[in-house]
């Protein structure tokens, strides 16, 4: 073979970059996602072609499925802030499922057994409130953890994510099952009062504003505020923190605490504004997917929610497979893998620049 | 109240629960060789939960399909293998974050097993069941846990020793703990470095997928989605209470047994006293209260550091 | 000796090596057309500023980069390598500044890794006794010091038959007692028929061992094989190889002036560090104002751990250090010491921050919640005009700076905090010629008004810069050498070997600030 590919490194602009990054783990995702539409039974390159047109139909095909990409939009917007706040202090939040599940079960908690003790215009903020401080709680422990003894947070917060989730599995099916639920597994509606307000008639709640404005304060608060600053320098440098004599341990507990509360406020979200009880469903990967949502974005904070939609638009494009191609609900991890591969391949494409060269030219390099 | 549940445990009892606990323990320990050896090469790969399910559904449908337990075995193990290709792929050829690119290959095992074992979930299959070794099964309590065990917890049990070994006497191992202590002084030194890294990733992932197996054709015979229930990751835990040793790795993988069986014993005879969710979230709380010890004692983590280029990126000219 | 009496074991013509795409910006012409030539049974020195280009020619010779164009010939074959393994077949062996070694692993692995086959310790043992290399085949390297690493490093590549064998900066970890016996090594490794090559940037250096030198100067050679002139007492005119080294005059470098000292500053008392066994301990002395107070010891015997300390960055498990007064602690009395420590890319600066943003780094706690990028990039530019830091602006970059330049913004930075103590941590260390004068002349500058704390490897910066030169060994002060002493260099270096005549004085005797008892300097 006369050619060989070489890989040199690039200067690139940072929009060059992004748009290399992004447009790489799009095709690699589009690559991919074919071959598991094969795979699951589509037949030939019309099959194929056929799912991606259901996929497009079921996503953006009227005003309800986009309605349906806002909703979804709310929570991956909060998730995904929760895992980029932390990536950009080198940290890493795997938990955001779990922490997403007990925020919904705090929120729940103060909807059910405390709704008749407040005062109705109090209900939802505190119910909201309850929501971020169940998430937070349940990254305070592998907070504490890694910022005291340095235990590996990846480890801790993904573990507690299987707790998290049979707790909540626990209380619907026992204590706070719903006695007039004929036995179905799943607690009783929250009342209306704490239900998050919809617009226009569709299932877009409030949640998708607060998420929206969390995103730009988020920002503010990295690049404008002293504990911003202290953040990211203990991010880029742990040693220059140090040398800074910033209370590192303090800024690690409190952004995760952070992160766990944004994760819980997306569950509180989920919980006030679409499902309205806890049952079997509500923790259905919108915390995983957060990760991907944040490095879609780049871990750029005014970034995820455009991110968010985007993935938004995937999941409930990913919904009419279900019923077109019998594709189970689990197929949707399967292209979030390819798009993180995807953006994973497109850094490293836009850092290194692929040039085609003669094989004997390369070799003349080498020997004369 | 432990009294209570053990109390009345007779030999026989006793004997069936070392069973439970040391057959409980096979694909953690053949998930956490794996991660040794990968991370002791220099490699991270939290896609461990990735490559136990693409095993288990590979061996699964090879052995349903052709009744042949070797090919079903060959199955997990290429399975693995090459999802450990993809993962070493982007981190030792193209350098990408390690933690990220782990994760997703958690991710894809999850989401492709999903999809491709959607028509055999239920449906039955090959069954690899306990192989007693003759008259050493016989031997009172012992008998039981260590010689009527499937054939996969035969290989848990001596691979422990057999890697230690390599480790420590071997050329191979010498080469593999300078490729994942200092790379470049490796590479100066001769050594293919990221041929071995890529060596010992798919060695790993192919020791994962032979974990994912055994779930699926031994420890609960069949396939359902997201059989291996988090079991990867408390691999990975258990990789960093072992110190990046294999034989202390075989004594955390019985302790993870030993636990398990406790639980099914609590769970049939003890379940009003502790409640049944949080036996069963007690594997995953006591493995974050292990790395937890092990971080606050300093005698459990003397001079067994991670090794030090875990999870760094190697390239000869960079 | 003259060159061209016998042919060259290896000779280069023409190498090129550049980095970065060559139309690209950034790009850079680390070697522009180099000629070399080395000789079995010599010493030969290679010249050069920091920056100069002889890392990457070295590593065009030892295989790891591969040259752009340009060719070289081994006993005049031709000689392609791609690889540091494709060298050491060749016979050429590279000792880099940092070693090549495992640590985790013990001296007979690290020889089993390099010259196949498993570990075998008497072999490694009988290995080493035919060189005349003292090591012992089972420790593990990490518990080595740096002149036995430095050993492991010269046997690994012996065993693999390297006759070329090339050392860049080997002294700069050692005590001077341990450069002789280098050089000593070198020289019978020579007799022997192999090529040495030195690299370095120090001129005192050459004198003791080479044969002839070379010079380089922005990756061109700009003298070759200049052999050793037995008329000279140094071998070669010093002055004509500074010049050709730097391109341009040095400016003199400014004793240090007698001044009358103030009150003391610095009060260290009882000092002992975490960690078992401690990294330092039994650490007393004091520092006035006006004076400069060296703590100079090789590289490993606790200064790292001890100037962290002392800056406030971590907490000692005993003893106290104290300011005017008041104690120093990571939360407490920052603003009164002036910190450059030694990390310059990772601890002093952020570099993916810009310089306004990392002035911010050490001047905290002054204003509230909000961080002002105003006031940052105001004293940003005016730290950049007080040490004349070439840099675009506050809006650069800190990783765009080369290091004399960030160097020069860290001191600006740190003096203008006004603090009562200036400590710095190997100020010099990897800078240019010029670059260290600059330095060199702000520290002196600064020691007009402030206490100065000096801590460095380089016994020559500790004397030129200091009037008491206190030597860590082992992690406690072996002795306390006044600078303007006679015999200061010789002393400083066997304090530093351990070779002290002073180790029955440990601790205590450097307390009492400038007036008090100089142990080792006997002209007060």
């Amino acid at each position: 073979m006369p050619l060989r590919l070489v890989l040199e490194p690039r200067q690139a602009a940072a929009p060059l970059r992004a748009l290399i990054s992004l447009g790489t783990a799009l095709g690699l995702a589009w690559a991919f996602g074919s071959l598991v539409f094969a795979l699951a039974g589509a037949e030939g390159l019309s099959g194929i072609g056929a799912a991606w047109r259901a996929m497009l139909q079921g996503a953006l095909g009227s005003g309800y499925s986009v309605s349906e990409i806002l909703v979804k939009a709310a929570p991956l917007t909060l998730t995904g802030l929760a895992v980029a706040l932390c990536c950009r202090l080198n940290l890493w939040n795997i938990g955001a499922e779990g922490q997403f599940v007990c925020g919904a079960l705090a929120s729940c908690w103060v909807a059910l057994f405390m709704a008749p003790g407040l005062p109705p215009r109090l209900l939802l903020p505190v119910a909201l409130a309850a929501g971020a401080a169940g998430g937070a709680a349940w990254a305070f422990a592998p907070a504490l953890l890694k910022a005291r003894l340095g235990v590996n947070e990846i480890l801790s917060t993904l573990l507690l994510n299987y707790v998290a989730v049979l707790f909540m599995e626990h209380l619907y099916y026992g204590p706070w099952r719903d006695p007039a639920g004929f036995g179905f597994p799943g607690t009783a509606e929250l009342p209306e009062a704490v239900w998050l307000p919809t617009f226009f008639g569709t299932r877009v709640h409030l949640g998708l504003g607060l998420a929206l404005a969390l995103a730009g304060a988020l920002w503010w608060l990295l690049a404008r505020t002293r504990w911003g600053f202290r953040a990211r320098v203990l991010g880029l440098s742990p040693k220059a923190a140090a040398y800074a004599g910033f209370r590192s341990a303090r800024i690690t507990v409190t952004a995760m605490c952070l992160s766990g509360a944004l994760a819980g406020l997306a569950g509180a979200g989920e919980l006030l504004g679409v499902q309205h009880r806890v049952q079997d469903g509500l923790a259905s990967g919108l915390g995983f997917a957060g990760i991907v949502v944040a490095f879609l974005a780049r871990l750029n904070l005014l970034a995820v929610p455009l991110a968010a939609l985007f993935l938004g638009a995937l999941l409930v494009g990913a919904d009419q497979l279900q019923t077109e191609l019998r594709l189970p609900g689990t197929a949707v991890l399967a292209l979030e893998a390819a798009l993180l591969f995807g953006a994973l391949l497109g850094e490293f494409l836009a850092a290194n620049r692929l040039r085609l060269v003669r094989r004997g030219r390369k070799e003349a390099g080498h020997a004369g | 109240m432990l009294a209570e549940v053990f109390g009345g445990m007779d030999v026989q009892g006793l004997a069936s629960l070392g069973q439970i606990a040391v057959k409980s323990s096979t694909a953690v320990l053949l998930a956490a060789y794996g991660e040794i050896v990968a991370e002791r090469a220099g490699v991270l790969n939290l896609g461990l939960e990735g490559m136990l399910l693409l095993g288990a559904l590979a061996g699964f449908a090879a052995g349903a399909a052709t009744g042949d337990p070797l090919l079903a075995l060959g199955a997990a193990a290429c399975a693995g293998a090459l999802a450990a290709l993809l993962h070493a792929y982007f981190a030792v050829s193209l350098g990408v974050n390690q933690v990220l690119s782990g994760l997703a290959l958690s991710l894809l095992g999850a989401g492709l097993t999903g999809v491709l074992g959607r028509d055999l979930l239920g449906a039955p299959g090959l069954v690899l069941g306990s192989v007693p070794l003759a008259a050493l099964a016989d031997l009172p309590v012992l008998g039981q846990a260590l010689f009527n065990q499937p054939l996969l917890t035969y290989l848990a049990l001596l691979l422990a020793p057999v890697l230690s070994w390599t480790f420590t006497s071997t050329r191979l191992g010498l080469l593999v703990r300078a490729c994942g202590e200092n790379a470049s002084a490796a590479y100066a030194s001769g050594v293919p470095v990221r041929l071995v890294r890529y060596g010992c990733t798919c060695f790993g992932g192919a020791l994962a997928g032979l974990g994912g197996v055994f779930l699926s054709l031994s420890y609960t015979p069949g396939w359902k989605e997201g059989l291996s229930a988090g079991q990867g990751w408390i691999a990975i835990a258990m990789v960093i209470f072992a110190t990046w040793r294999p034989l202390r790795a075989l004594c955390g993988g019985l302790l993870f047994g030993v636990l398990t069986a406790a639980q099914f014993s609590f769970q049939t005879q003890g379940a009003e006293l502790v409640p049944v969710w949080v036996l069963r979230a007690a594997p995953y709380l006591l493995t974050i209260a292990v790395l937890t010890l092990v971080q606050a004692s300093a005698r459990l983590r003397r001079n067994s550091g991670p090794p030090a280029n875990l999870g760094r990126f190697f390239h000869p000219e960079g | 000796m003259q060159p061209s009496e016998t042919p060259p074991l290896l000779s280069c013509h023409g190498l090129s090596k550049r980095f970065g795409a060559a139309d690209g910006i950034g790009s850079v012409l680390a070697n522009d057309v180099v000629d070399l030539d080395l000789y079995a049974g010599r010493i030969h020195a290679l010249l050069g500023e920091n920056g100069a280009g002889k890392s990457t020619l070295m590593s065009m010779l030892s295989g790891w980069l591969s040259p752009d164009s340009g060719e070289m010939r081994l006993s005049g074959a031709p000689l392609v390598l791609r690889s540091p393994a494709a060298a050491l077949r060749a016979g050429i062996g590279m000792v880099h500044q940092r070693f090549s070694l495992v640590e985790a692993l013990s001296v007979a692995e690290n020889l089993a890794l390099a010259s196949g086959g498993a570990p075998d310790a008497r072999a490694a043992a009988e290995l080493a006794h035919s060189f005349g290399l003292a090591l012992d085949p089972r420790r593990c390297v990490a518990e080595l010091s740096m002149g036995e690493r430095q050993r492991l490093e010269i046997l690994k590549m012996l065993a693999l038959g390297a006759r070329i064998l090339i050392l860049d900066e080997p002294t700069s970890v050692l005590a001077p007692s341990e450069i002789d016996a280098l050089y000593a090594t070198l020289r019978r490794l020579a007799d022997e028929g192999r090529a040495v090559v030195l690299i370095t940037h120090k001129l005192p250096e050459i004198a003791g061992a080479a044969d002839e030198v070379s010079v380089l100067r922005r990756g061109r050679m700009v003298a070759r094989n200049i052999p050793r002139d037995p008329a000279l007492p140094d071998g070669w005119d010093m002055a004509a190889l500074s010049g050709l080294m730097v391109g341009r005059e040095l400016p003199a470098d400014g004793a240090a002036s007698r001044r009358e000292h103030g009150e003391v500053v610095l009060r260290v008392r009882g000092l002992r560090g975490q960690g078992q066994p401690p990294a330092f301990s039994g650490i007393d002395f004091e520092v006035a104002r006006g004076e400069t107070f060296a703590i100079v010891g090789v590289a490993g015997n606790g200064q790292e751990a001890l100037a962290a300390t002392l800056g406030g960055m971590t907490r000692p498990a005993s003893g106290s250090v104290e300011v005017l007064g008041r104690a120093i602690g990571p939360r407490t009395g920052r603003d009164l010491v002036a910190y450059v420590p030694e990390d310059r890319h990772g601890a002093a600066t952020v570099p993916d921050l810009t310089l306004a943003e990392n002035l911010l780094l050490s001047t905290t706690g002054s204003r509230g919640a909000f961080f002002s990028r105003r006031a940052g990039a105001r004293s940003a530019a005016a730290a950049i005009r007080a040490l004349g830091v070439t840099a675009s602006g506050p809006e650069a970059l800190a990783r765009e700076l080369s290091g004399g330049n960030l160097q020069k913004f860290i001191l600006a930075r740190e003096l203008a905090k006004g603090a009562p103590l200036l400590l710095v941590e190997q100020p010099t260390q990897g800078l240019d010629v010029l670059a260290v004068s600059e330095v060199h002349a702000a520290i002196r500058r600064a020691a007009e008004s402030t206490a100065v704390l000096l801590v460095t490897g380089d016994p020559l910066e500790a004397l030129a810069l200091a009037g008491r030169v206190a030597v860590l060994f082992r992690g406690r002060i072996a002795g306390v050498v006044e600078a303007s002493a006679p015999d200061a260099f010789d002393r400083v270096g066997r304090l530093m070997a351990g070779l002290g005549v002073d180790v029955s004085n440990e601790g205590g005797p450097a307390v009492g600030g400038p007036a008090a008892g100089v142990v080792a300097g006997g002209a007060r």
